[in-house]
């Protein structure tokens, strides 16, 4: 008797909340996202959060999407590759998201992929490594230059500009890392300068002494980096300093970013970074800068600027379809051209790569200043 | 030469630490047969509190390591009664399941307390390091070595020459025995708890100007400590320092001659032949006296 009345009332239950859900449900456009909160990236996750919720505001203060509000609903990646691939297979699971949100970590892009186009619902993404958008998945967009473009520009800015023909490159072992070396030993190669070291590194290392001591050995005259992490840079760069190796440093665009900056201090000083995003670049980039400044008390850098461009231009598509299908979204995102990011101006190309130029800076002790912009054609 | 000499000191300063937080697990082991697998979140911790001194009171740097230290041994206290405490007629298992939830919670709580945001330390010395012929010596591998030298000593004279160190290895040995004896266990358990926490928390600051300070710096260090107290013996105190060391060298002679990629892989080759060629480790005890 008891057992059956419990049965009955957690029937009613059900029933009562299922409506509300689907209710709840209606109120707004749903977009999935994986996000760092834990793990070694979980500073970088708040930043994301920060841009996000910029884009968010400026997309519903001019009506939402659809009519409606826009949501972003958030996992935990746990800045992983399982956590990654949880954390969107529980999104997709959810089943009211219309597209998603990814990592701009490669490494952890590229183990959602596979789910992505079972899922069959664009992802906007940040992570660099050339081969994400190229392996065939239509679904993944991505709103950054490629490391096509970063070694085009770091091995020009290197040969040409600063003269130099001694290459050492160091690279983390992970897809963005080793993506980077492969597209820089390439661009180097065309330019005939084969590099007298390329040495990779696993990711979280507590001392970086025999890298160091492997680019002292190869005496180069500049260095050129792929890192991950921030706290591998600051450990690298600290005791490259240390052990008195001073030839100039072109590193990616991690050289650069808020994080870095704090943990290494001064041993950053002097070096050239290749940056997606800089303040200065152009009008929308600097518009970003002083809004996020005003927010947030710190300095904007790419781990958020990526994420606002991407739900600006997600939300754009979708208003243009006019509709929820992923088709007709991924088409109206193929669709985006000459679109002013804080990035850049955004090209959609068939494969799903929105930007094609990176900027070049220097870390003048300790501020980054603008030195130009090189976009490419193809 | 030059080179060489460059890496072996790396090597010890890193295998100091691994060392100091392997030393932290061996008396764990002893005293209350618990394998704390909490004990490299103690050294985050420990870093995190120095950082809340160092940089946001603004406390001299030393006042903040003494107060950092004492706050480490109650939380060592804490630490046992929660995790340690009700579990501890349950065996083995279920205490070291309940080190590692507690450890995922240390580092979820400070992440959640303090924030995401990665912290510098600076060194106990304003000067970076010396310079001896080709050799960099870093100020603060340095400091770790000196540290982690005075410490050895210090427990080596606590627990062979006073009472109270009589005491403790009594209790490591056969705890009911010593309580027979009108030794206090449980007081000795919980002091073992706490100067373990101290050892993990002084571990984690020497080693916070080196490695940053982030939430998850504990687990970095705890598993090639770990790995060290096997290779050195397990539950022996000089297999931890000697097992530290030689791992923190291992891996950077290795990660220089000849791969560094696979930098950590012979941490955990040397592990494995270890295991499989001499699994009692260097100092290790025969197990039938453990019996």
């Amino acid at each position: 008797m008891i057992l059956s009345r419990r049965s009955v009332m957690v029937g009613t239950a059900l029933a009562a909340a299922t409506p509300l859900r689907f209710a709840r449900a209606d109120d707004t456009i749903k977009i999935g996202g994986i996000v760092p909160i834990t793990g070694p990236a979980a500073e970088a996750g708040k930043f994301m959060q920060n841009g996000a919720a910029m884009a968010l505001e400026k997309i519903n203060a001019a009506g939402g999407v659809l009519g409606k509000k826009l949501e972003w609903v958030i996992e935990d990646d746990a800045t992983t590759n399982p956590g990654a691939v949880l954390g969107f297979s529980r999104l997709v699971s959810r089943g009211d998201c219309i597209a998603y949100t990814g990592s701009i970590r490669s490494t952890q892009v590229q183990a959602i992929s596979p789910d992505v186009v079972k899922a069959g619902k664009p992802v906007m993404f940040g992570g660099t490594n050339p081969g994400l958008t190229q392996a065939g998945n239509p679904w993944l967009f991505r709103c950054r230059p490629n490391d096509n473009y970063s070694a085009r520009v770091i091995s020009d800015y290197g040969v040409n500009t600063l003269k130099k023909t001694k290459w050492a490159i160091i690279h983390s072992t992970d897809a963005f890392g080793t993506g980077g070396k492969d597209a820089l030993v390439e661009n180097l190669g065309k330019l005939g300068i084969t590099p007298v070291l390329v040495q990779g590194y696993t990711n979280q290392q507590t001392d970086f002494t025999p890298v160091v001591l492997a680019v002292k050995q190869a005496n180069p005259d500049v260095v050129s980096s792929y890192f991950t992490f921030e706290n591998d840079l600051g450990i690298f760069a600290r005791q490259l300093r240390q052990l008195g190796v001073t030839a100039p440093w072109v590193g990616s665009p991690s050289i650069i970013n808020t994080t870095a900056l704090n943990l290494a201090g001064r041993a950053l000083f002097g070096t050239y970074g290749i940056a997606d995003y800089t303040p200065d670049a152009s009008p929308e980039a600097t518009a970003y800068a002083t809004e996020y400044v005003k927010r947030y008390k710190a300095n904007p850098d790419n781990q958020s600027t990526w994420i606002y461009d991407g739900l600006l231009i997600l939300a754009n598509a979708i208003n243009t379809a006019k509709s929820s299908d992923p088709q007709e979204i991924r088409k109206a995102l193929i669709a985006v051209k000459g679109y002013k990011g804080t990035e850049g101006t955004y090209n959609f190309d068939e494969k799903g790569d929105g930007l094609r130029g990176y900027n070049v800076v220097r870390n003048e002790n300790g501020k980054i200043v603008f030195d130009k912009r090189i976009d490419f054609k193809d | 030469m030059a080179i060489f000499l460059q890496l072996l000191f790396t090597g010890l300063g890193i295998g100091a630490i691994y060392a100091l937080v392997a030393l932290g697990f061996v008396l764990l082991i002893r005293a209350a047969s618990v394998v704390n697998f909490a004990q490299g979140q103690f050294a985050m911790v420990g870093a995190y509190i120095l950082v809340v001194g160092v940089n946001v009171l603004e406390l001299p740097y030393l006042l903040s390591m003494a107060i950092a230290v004492v706050l480490m041994a109650v939380f060592g206290i804490v630490f046992a009664a929660t995790t340690y405490w009700p579990l501890r007629h349950r065996g083995g298992l279920p205490v070291i399941i309940s080190t590692i939830g507690a450890s995922i919670f240390l580092e979820n709580i400070v992440l959640f307390l303090y924030g995401p945001s990665p912290e510098v330390l600076p060194g106990l010395f304003d000067s970076p390091g010396i310079q001896i012929g080709e050799v960099f010596m870093d100020s603060q591998y340095l400091s770790i070595l000196v540290a982690a030298t005075l410490l050895v000593v210090l427990q080596y004279l606590i627990f062979e020459k006073t009472l109270l160190g009589k005491k403790l290895q009594a209790t490591s040995q056969d705890k009911e025995m010593a309580s027979l004896l009108g030794i206090p266990v449980a007081f000795m358990i919980l002091f073992t708890f706490a100067y373990s926490a101290m050892l993990g928390g002084i571990a984690g600051m020497l080693v916070a100007p080196v490695l940053f300070v982030s939430v998850g710096m504990g687990g970095l260090i705890a598993l090639k400590a770990f790995a060290a107290n096997i290779i050195g013996g397990y539950g022996s105190i000089p297999g931890a320092i000697l097992g530290g060391l030689s791992l923190g060298v291992a891996e950077t002679l290795g990660a220089s001659y000849i791969s560094v990629p696979y930098k950590d892989a012979f941490a955990f080759a040397m592990l494995l032949m270890f295991l499989m060629v001499r699994p009692q480790g260097l100092f290790g005890e025969k197990i039938s006296e453990k019996a």
